[in-house]
């Protein structure tokens, strides 16, 4: 999986590329998410557009970093998640847990 | 023998098989491996992204529960088809199984915001029927 962090406005924008899934994608993540949460970082926007599939492990660890977001004052939104992610997260009843947008810059100007 | 028309095993052909070492990062290549077979047979999109994350799912489980994460054991997965179009997907692990009362429903309250506790759930909203074999150490799962 590729993991692209840009910066704006306070926020980090995750662009993710690839099966978000358990084992090496989900422990890239992790890591990634772990490392910006050290720095201080609690405001995030996880882009889903080339994320065709998330399975049990990838939707735990975005729930875990929701929770520990909003613990720390912050959120963790979705940004454009594929027609088959929706499905998924619904199916599991965590879909509502999450803000979802159709577009980056309505979704950092949310966090004003 | 059970009949096709409750997804029984009558006129199975195998597209394939795969065993895999016990280890997370193993798990991929077999549902990459399902999903290009798929496309080979021009299942449509929807369909094939329902049966690969409940092969993820089953996998996982044999991987994590089955094999406690141990790379000496291995998890394979047997895929089938009949004349009619229904897959079929077996996925076996050497464990000693697992009680499925103790499954919870990971849409309760409690549950939502756990790190586990969905694959088995998901596997059952995806798949159109899912049996339980050898206590769970084997799990058939078919799609119509």
């Amino acid at each position: 999986m590729d993991i692209n962090v840009r910066k704006r406005s306070q926020v980090q924008v995750v662009q993710l590329r690839g099966q978000l899934r358990m084992g090496p994608a989900v422990d890239s993540l992790r890591q990634t998410m772990e490392e910006a949460v050290g720095a201080g970082d609690t405001r995030f926007v996880i882009n889903l557009s080339e994320v065709p599939m998330i399975d049990s492990s990838g939707i735990g660890l975005l729930v875990k970093l929701l929770a520990s977001t909003k613990q720390r004052g912050g959120n963790l939104k979705l940004l454009q998640p594929s027609k088959f992610a929706i499905q998924t997260l619904r199916l599991v009843g965590v879909l509502n847990l999450f803000e979802v947008y159709d577009a980056e810059d309505a979704a950092v100007e949310s966090f004003s | 023998m059970s009949s096709k028309a409750d997804g029984g095993s009558k006129d199975l052909r195998e597209l394939l098989q795969l065993t895999i070492p016990a280890k997370s990062e193993a798990v991929a290549s077999v549902t990459d491996a399902v999903g290009e077979t798929l496309t080979g047979l021009e299942v449509p999109e929807q369909k094939r992204l329902e049966i690969c994350l409940a092969v993820q799912e089953a996998l996982v489980n044999g991987v994590v529960h089955g094999c406690g994460n141990d790379p000496s054991k291995s998890v394979t997965c047997r895929l089938e088809s009949d004349g009619d179009g229904r897959i079929i997907i077996v996925v076996t692990d050497p464990g000693p199984g697992f009680n499925l009362a103790s499954v919870s429903d990971p849409k309760r309250g409690e549950n939502l915001y756990a790190d586990h506790g969905r694959g088995v759930y998901l596997i059952h909203q995806l798949m159109d029927k899912v049996q339980f074999e050898r206590g769970g150490a084997e799990i058939r799962m078919w799609k119509y």
